[in-house]
């Protein structure tokens, strides 16, 4: 078994894994994929240490699309196999991320849905609305225009967390990027930043 | 076996601070994955993949003890 760490671009050979061992890089269908040890069983350690040898892959990188903790394939044809089938959308979201970053934001609502009229159907459909649309995010949208490339919002549907927003930015501007969050922070929310990270939600999505 | 891996996960996620909970959610519920070979090989992950949204969902977790307003 090997383990999937990355698809990239420009992705030096040698970086260490996650278990210090010599990354490999194989070209296939315009897209490198960088793989070294298969994960091993889930810990805080072994998610810091995928977390960290991603990093490395992409500060080393033109464009990088992680791969999630525990991608494994039986060798490298099968490797190139699973791969291939998407390459097309691979290669558009390589296009996507090179020379970018990401920051994740954590927008927390009311505790308590605000009332509404109609059933229980109705109402989950609203709030499903509003999460995705977040129109509570206009101002904050607008202070950080300049510097968002692309966004995608993940609604949670549940009271608390409204939902997470993923924001692609060129690398280098997270610090403009959260001096210009804090003055623009909406009322009545609460957002929490993280960042910056490799573009981890900005791969395809699953077909 | 199936029990002890169980363990092991829940013990990750019940003392998970903000920032591991962030790694948790990018390393395990974002990226490339290859289809039909990640979280069957890796125990315990199915067990975080289903518990990390509510978790997430913890303000006091995200924000931490200085978070807030």
């Amino acid at each position: 078994m090997i383990g999937l760490y990355a698809i990239a671009r420009g992705a030096p050979d040698g970086l260490p894994g996650a278990a210090g061992e010599p990354l490999r890089v194989l070209s296939h269908l315009g897209l490198e994929l960088v793989y070294g040890e298969p994960s091993p069983p889930l810990s805080e350690e072994a998610l810091r240490a995928h977390e960290a040898a991603v990093r490395r892959i992409a500060d080393g990188s033109q464009a990088c699309l992680p791969a999630r903790f525990g991608s494994c394939a039986r060798g490298e044809a099968d490797l190139r196999e699973r791969i291939g089938r998407r390459a097309p959308e691979l290669l558009d979201a390589l296009e996507l991320v090179r020379g970018r970053e990401q920051m994740t934001l954590r927008v927390l609502g009311p505790q308590e849905p605000e009332p509404s009229a109609g059933g229980p159907g109705t109402r989950y459909l609203e709030g499903r609305r509003r999460a995705q649309a977040l129109p509570e995010l206009e101002p904050l949208r607008s202070a950080l225009s300049g510097l968002i490339r692309a966004e995608r919002v993940e609604p949670h549907g549940q009271p608390g967390l409204l939902a997470s927003v993923y924001h692609l930015i060129d690398r280098g501007a997270a610090e403009g990027y959260r001096q210009r969050l804090e003055p623009a922070l909406p009322g009545g929310l609460r957002v929490s930043v993280s960042g910056p990270w490799p573009a981890w939600s900005f791969v395809p999505e699953l077909s | 076996m199936k029990g002890r891996r169980r363990t092991e996960a829940e013990a990750l996620l019940e003392r998970a601070d903000a920032s591991l909970l962030e790694i948790i959610d990018h390393v395990l519920n974002k990226g490339v994955m290859i289809q039909g070979e990640v979280i069957l090989g890796v125990a315990g992950v199915d067990l975080v993949y289903l518990r990390l949204d509510a978790l997430l969902c913890a303000a006091d977790k995200l924000l931490g003890p200085r978070g807030g307003r």
